[in-house]
């Protein structure tokens, strides 16, 4: 935990002093004196935001040592505010830019803008600009609720041409023009971001589709509205997944090929078998349900850091709700502690959603853990689970390593419970997704 | 609708038995030299492409020729 605080502490602290770095360049060009207007402002919003873009990809970039490092959700959690902040760095990087164009030359602002679109690079980077601020208005949780998950994806995707298309302005621009080591700082900083992009988002799928060649081999119903898709490979140890990790499944089927969805493996990997449950939350999700066995699956991962490895007590409280069951039923699986002290608290809405049921009962009586059903309202007393509640359950509450995977609600609600009765962050490992 | 899968019908034989028959340690070290490459690549092309830009940004070019301040 040390490490992983470490690491994450000093990447924020490079990106910080990288942020500072590049907008120091932006008053070192400007012409003394400096006074704070339009110009000073087009000039730092500008390398901001470029620094900020490529900064981004890099985070975004699936690298093992940001994954392992850091986590699926903290990166995510940067991501979302960081990418917010870039895009709205960019749109009042461009207002300036017309307003000084508009007082410099004397025209107004509509004037400014059909001349500055007429200088080469800049109606690329308008189009990225435009893009970039659509992405962005299609993930505010207003929008993003009336948008499937794969429209999001695609715009998502556009990002990237955006970003290339923002990049020969930026090295043009007024603030690197004439500086060559800086030009070429800045060009490799790009450089490099596309390079981790290509080499863990595109090459790495790629070669595991060729090395292990995945394909789906049984689709079983569980409930109404979940299946388990189980898939078998070769060298699969090689990928070291770890019961609790997840993977981004794209199966190549005319319809769902587009997709990559996140799934937690629902059981502990073996060589040749890997098994993620599903249940149907939107069209994409349901397509899964029927596809061909055979199928072949291009997966990308294994992510996340809810393993077993992340246990520091002696005791482990696995919190799961609905199908968040999926990675505590691969870690109830594997986690051995001498004593037995694993308990899974349980927690779904009625008795047909507790998928797995026999398999956990299966485990627990093999293990000797403890699992406790919380079903039906969660008005009930009987399904509280806040801090006291489950600090009733299991009896010393803060000796235990808590993992937590439920629906954003629920997890927000037994988090925040958590933490008013002061228990240690550090125990607490949750791995947050959301379509 | 009724879905299909993608799929190589014919499979190129070396390739899959390649995938299948190389051995994990040899799998590393390629991947390992991809990698290398990629940003040996990378720097080069970086390196070309900072050289390449311009030396005068077009905006000052432009404002200079269209009007006497430097916003």
């Amino acid at each position: 935990m040390r490490l992983l605080r470490l690491t994450a502490t000093t990447i924020v602290l490079l990106v910080w002093l990288g942020a500072a770095l590049a907008v120091l360049q932006s008053f070192i060009t400007a012409e003394p004196p400096i006074r704070f207007g339009a110009s000073l402002v087009a000039h730092v919003t500008g390398m901001a935001a470029g620094y900020g873009a490529a900064v981004m990809l890099i985070l975004m970039s699936r690298s093992p040592w940001l994954e392992r490092g850091i986590g699926t959700h903290r990166l995510a959690r940067w991501h979302g505010w960081g990418g917010l902040l870039v895009i709205m760095l960019t749109v009042v990087h461009a207002l300036a830019a017309v307003q000084v164009w508009s007082q410099a030359a004397s025209i107004r602002l509509p004037a400014a803008l059909r001349d500055l679109l007429n200088i080469p690079g800049l109606t690329t980077a308008l189009v990225g600009t435009v893009i970039l601020t659509l992405v962005g208005l299609a993930s505010l949780r207003v929008v993003r609720r009336h948008i499937s998950y794969e429209r999001w994806h695609f715009l998502h995707l556009l990002t990237y041409l955006a970003v290339a298309f923002g990049f020969a302005h930026q090295l043009a621009g007024a603030d690197f023009a004439g500086r060559q080591w800086l030009q070429i700082a800045w060009s490799l900083l790009y450089m490099y971001a596309f390079a981790l992009v290509l080499r863990w988002r595109v090459l790495q799928p790629l070669f595991q589709l060729w090395r292990h060649r995945l394909r789906v081999e049984e689709i079983r119903q569980e409930s109404p509205d979940v299946v388990s898709v189980l898939m078998s490979g070769h060298h699969l140890d090689e990928l070291r997944a770890e019961p609790g990790q997840f993977f981004r499944w794209r199966f190549l089927t005319t319809t769902t090929w587009a997709s990559a969805y996140p799934f937690s493996l629902s059981a502990a990997p073996t060589c040749n078998r890997l098994r993620i449950t599903v249940k149907a939350r939107g069209a994409g999700t349901k397509r899964i349900f029927s596809i061909p066995v055979g199928t072949l699956v291009f997966a990308e991962g294994p992510y996340g850091v809810l393993t077993s490895r992340r246990r520091r007590r002696p005791r482990v409280l696995l919190i799961a709700g609905g199908v968040g069951i999926t990675p505590m039923r691969a870690l109830f699986e594997v986690i051995d502690l001498p004593g037995k002290d694993v308990t899974l608290v349980y927690r779904a809405s009625c008795e047909q959603d507790l998928v797995f049921k026999d398999e956990l009962d299966e485990i627990a009586e093999k293990s000797g853990a403890r699992i406790v059903y919380l079903v039906g309202p969660s008005t009930e007393t009987a399904n509280d689970m806040s801090a006291p509640a489950l600090n009733r359950i299991v009896g010393d509450l803060h000796d235990h390593d808590v993992y937590l995977c439920a629906s954003p609600r629920l997890a927000a609600r037994v988090r925040a419970s958590l933490m008013d009765r002061g228990f240690p962050r550090h125990q607490l490992h949750e791995e947050r997704f959301s379509f | 609708m009724s879905d299909t899968t993608l799929d190589y019908r014919r499979p190129i034989p070396h390739i899959t038995r390649s995938s299948l028959a190389a051995s994990p340690s040899l799998v590393r070290w390629s991947l390992r030299i991809v990698t290398v490459l990629i940003f040996a690549a990378a720097t080069a092309f970086g390196v070309s492409v900072g050289m390449g830009a311009p030396e005068t940004s077009p905006t000052s070019l432009v404002q200079q020729n269209t009007a006497p301040m430097n916003p």
